[in-house]
């Protein structure tokens, strides 16, 4: 899923200064699951700015919800006169979230109170590790299920450097060498002739992304 | 079927009492206790009250359901103890004894009760006034009906008074209790045998439209063994209790055999002791196992130098100068379980033995007493109760006439005959009415659900209170009451071993994730998982503890016990009483503090408005938030001492909330130091020096801005 931060309280405060009514508006779905965008963490920051425009003298009502996800049409659809209603939109999704509130809603300025940081998982709680850069080309079959475009701190495709002691990278101590755990896997799994075949070469998509898949589309998509 | 009556205390608090009785026996939401009570107190409901320090409250629950509250703290078999889910954790929540404490400590500021009740006219008879009758005669009064209560006897109180004895149950106790009751204006003929005196016939043509006869078993089974009848010597329990406790002083033997296993038996044998009998041999035919009295009777009579003879019945009672001198037994083995369930005894051939004794005393069961009119009513078991035409309703062979307690089932226990007597309530209440009669359902208790080992082992043990009682070497030279009323604190603190039954989490599956975090989080593992990843919470598994309910990023989890809302709601009353500075002080039920603190802290911190919570595992950020966005100064968390804490485990997911929201509070620039927490004291609800340090904090820095 998408893991996400909070923005500092600061940063929040001087997006939406002046901004006028504003709602605080949750994701439920990979947002509430970082205990950032659930209708519990939208009562906390509604709290929280309610008390700093106090504080500041700053005007606008600030209202609350929290929908399934942000990045569907159909479920922003049910709020749309309460959005309407509000001069701003805090948004605790995702950057997708965020932006389809700023298509759907263009007269309305949607601000994020998150930072997107990956595409990761919990890994015990409250730590959430990256494990998928999205590269688009993924040779992860190739990798005994280690993925050395994310984790491996220069991101070889045909590791290891050589700079890795005691398993850990020379980047960071706290890192531990992808392509040293790959070829242990690898050994593991009788894959380590693998290594020995031709120099992987990635084929790396042109950013923006799109995925087009003529058997799904119904009528002439854009 | 829920006839309420609504009736108002001296002091104008409000209360009710319901006439419920069994009805939504297959309510699944039941707690155990309440299930297993015959009259469906809601045990849950007091124990809960009690903790919350809310006595008068928790009186008024009791009689709600039972009109003899202080009677059955006492003497009650409880067999809600006996389902309570503590007791597959360590030992079954004290039920009876917190009965007692709420009764006997709240009894005087709460009873006058006013009642205003709008007579009906009706006029109903009641004959016997034990359990049965009394609880038939309140709940009667209640619906507004003239009831008069004929007793036999000079005194009323059937069994409790002249088969309990002083010391499980003490006269004055009773008195005050029977007062209760006739107080709401019930007429009563003490003196009247029915029968002799008058007739139920007779009953009719004085103006009486229904009746019910609760008579209860006062006549003992005999032994039917050779020289029964004409030793001197041989005694009827019935007669032997009678006696003690009209206040006679029966001739009591050296040595003596008590025949039985049941609370006749263990009564006249602890009686027997107070009586100066040298030694006392309670014979029963089976093992303990399978002895019908109260488990904790039965150990206090041991205590008290009682001798248990099991697996033996007499034989023959032989005599000497026509007094008992001997008592020939025999030993039993078990056998195959008989009609009753119970392993039959065998006589074991050749094991005839004597014991030494020179009185016997026959305690094998009562029935109805054999000078009963049998021409007024049909009779079952052979003349020895009176035959009832429907359980569900307990009406008789004859029309207007319903019978009800021992009379009915034989020796059974005070709170069935109390069961009975508001069962007949609703009945003659109905039958005068001309509605047709409620059919109630048998009131088998279930047997509770089993708990997992995992559960019983992750369940935080805290040891039963003990009751304190007079030593033996004291209570044995006298018939004074053995067991003393549990203290304020004790009583607390055992109300809080309860583990709220079906109060706890509950999952709104629209508003689910399946994001597993209740899951994870659980102190007992209540929470599972479908294979399509929907979330189930065991709803006997759970405990209430509320840590479900805030790592629920999405607010699917509510609890009962205190659902979420409640704790902003008691904190804007709190804030709604206004004082300069204002702080509101978080406390958490199971601290262990001494009586009247919350009063001392009202009195020595007046800004400090506690708002009281099962655990501050149930205080989330923003309840904190909130509380300064209403303009609160200053916010105290004070939670219990480690060694109370039923979840300790969650104790430092609440640490790391209160410092998270130190840290947003500074950075919002309204200074975390504002936000304490602390852990309570052994006395008292907060540290004096603590709450000062932070009454600085709060004055230096200024009023809550928001305000």
């Amino acid at each position: 899923m998408i893991i996400l931060t909070r923005k500092g309280l600061d940063e929040i405060e001087e997006m939406i200064k002046g901004c006028g009514s504003l709602l605080v508006l949750g994701c439920e779905t990979c947002s509430a699951m970082c205990f950032t965008g659930g209708q519990r963490q939208v009562e906390e920051l509604a709290s929280l700015i309610r008390m700093k425009k106090t504080m500041s003298g700053d005007e606008g009502e600030v209202v609350e919800d929290a929908i399934a996800r942000q990045c569907e049409i159909e479920f922003i659809e049910p709020i749309a006169d309460k959005i309407k209603g509000c001069n701003a939109v805090l948004s605790l999704a995702c950057g997708a979230g965020v932006q389809t509130l700023a298509k759907v809603f263009p007269d309305t300025r949607i601000f994020p109170a998150l930072n997107t940081k990956f595409i990761g998982r919990a890994v015990e709680r409250g730590v959430w590790a990256e494990v998928c850069m999205a590269c688009g080309d993924c040779i992860l079959g190739r990798t005994a299920g280690i993925c050395p475009v994310t984790r491996c701190a220069k991101g070889l495709l045909n590791g290891p450097c050589g700079g890795a002691s005691g398993g850990k990278c020379e980047v960071s101590k706290d890192r531990p060498c992808a392509w040293q755990e790959i070829y242990h896997a690898m050994k593991r799994l009788n894959m380590l002739h693998y290594l020995k075949e031709k120099p992987q070469v990635k084929d790396w998509p042109i950013h923006p992304d799109k995925v087009v898949r003529e058997d799904l589309m119904t009528v002439e998509s854009t | 079927m829920d006839a309420g009556v609504s009736f108002q205390t001296g002091k104008a608090q409000k209360g009710e009492i319901r006439m419920d009785i069994r009805a939504n026996r297959e309510q699944e939401d039941y707690p155990p206790c309440k299930l297993a009570c015959p009259i469906q107190t809601d045990v849950r409901e007091y124990v809960q009250l009690i903790a919350e320090r809310r006595f008068k409250e928790a009186l008024i629950s009791i009689r709600r359901q039972n009109p003899l509250p202080r009677t059955c703290g006492r003497i009650c078999t409880h067999p809600c103890e006996t389902v309570c889910k503590r007791g597959q954790i360590d030992n079954p929540i004290a039920i009876a004894a917190l009965k007692r404490f709420a009764a006997d400590s709240s009894w005087k500021d709460q009873y006058k009760e006013v009642v205003s009740v709008k007579p009906t006219g009706h006029k109903v008879a009641i004959i016997g006034s034990g359990p049965a009758g009394l609880s038939a005669a309140h709940d009667l009064a209640l619906f507004g009906h003239h009831v008069t209560i004929f007793e036999s006897l000079p005194a009323l109180g059937g069994m409790l008074r002249v088969g309990v004895p002083e010391y499980r149950l003490p006269k004055a106790v009773l008195d005050e209790e029977i007062q209760t009751i006739t107080d709401l204006g019930i007429e009563t003929k003490p003196g009247i045998r029915i029968g002799e005196d008058v007739k139920i016939s007779d009953l009719f043509e004085q103006g009486y439209e229904a009746v019910f006869v609760a008579v209860g078993a006062h006549e003992d089974r005999k032994l039917g063994i050779a020289g029964e009848e004409d030793l001197e010597g041989v005694v009827s329990a019935v007669a032997l209790l009678r006696a003690v406790n009209q206040g006679q002083k029966p001739k009591v033997g050296k040595k003596v055999a008590v025949i039985g296993g049941g609370n006749t038996a263990i009564d006249s044998a602890r009686s027997l002791v107070r009586m100066g009998a040298e030694t006392v041999h309670v014979v029963y035919r089976r093992s303990m196992e399978e002895m019908p009295a109260a488990r904790e009777e039965i150990e206090e009579a041991i205590r008290e130098g009682v001798q248990m003879t099991y697996l033996t019945s007499p034989v023959e009672i032989r005599g000497e100068n026509k007094k008992v001198s001997s008592l020939r037994c025999v030993k039993n083995e078990l056998g195959e379980p008989d009609a009753s369930g119970r392993r039959s005894p065998q006589p074991v051939p050749g094991s005839e033995f004597s014991l030494d004794v020179d009185m016997v005393v026959a305690a094998i069961g009562q029935v109805l007493d054999s000078s009963f009119p049998a021409h007024d009513l049909e009779l079952a078991k052979k003349g020895k109760a009176i035959h009832i035409a429907d359980p569900g309703t307990l009406s008789t062979s004859r029309s207007g006439v319903f019978a009800g307690g021992d009379a009915v089932t034989g020796p059974a226990t005070a709170i069935k005959a109390i069961a009975a007597g508001k069962q007949a309530a609703v009945s003659i209440n109905a039958y005068l009415k001309g509605e047709s009669i409620p059919v109630v359902r048998s009131n088998e208790s279930v047997p509770p659900e089993k708990l997992s080992s995992t559960v019983v082992e992750k369940t935080r043990k805290f040891p039963r209170c003990e009751t304190i009682s007079v030593p033996v070497a004291d209570r044995v030279k006298s018939f004074d009451e053995v067991e003393s009323v549990l203290s304020e604190n004790l009583a607390i603190g055992e109300a809080l071993r309860c583990l709220h039954c079906y109060l706890g989490a509950t999952i709104d599956k629209e508003k689910c994730i399946s994001c597993l975090n209740c899951v994870q989080t659980c102190p007992v593992g209540a929470p599972a998982t479908t294979k399509m990843g929907e979330i189930t919470i065991d709803r006997f598994t759970c405990q209430a503890c509320g840590v479900c309910v805030l790592e629920c990023p999405v607010q699917a989890i509510d609890i009962e016990l205190q659902p979420r809302g409640y704790v902003m709601s008691q904190v804007r009353e709190a804030l709604s009483d206004s004082h300069n500075p204002m702080v509101i002080g978080f406390f958490d039920y199971y601290g262990n503090f001494g009586p009247g603190d919350i009063r001392n802290l009202k009195e020595n911190y007046p800004s400090v408005a506690p708002v009281m919570v099962y655990g501050l595992r149930r205080i989330d950020t923003s309840d904190i938030f909130k509380s300064f966005e209403l303009g609160a100064d200053g916010v105290i968390l004070a939670g219990c001492p480690v060694e109370s804490d039923p979840f300790p485990d969650a104790r430092q997911s609440v640490e790391r909330r209160v410092e998270n929201a130190k840290v947003m509070l500074d950075a919002l620039g309204l200074d975390g130091r504002r936000l304490l927490f602390v852990e309570m004291p052994k006395q008292g609800l907060v540290d004096k020096q603590q709450v000062e340090e932070l009454m600085e904090i709060v004055s230096d820095l200024g009023p809550n801005p928001m305000k």
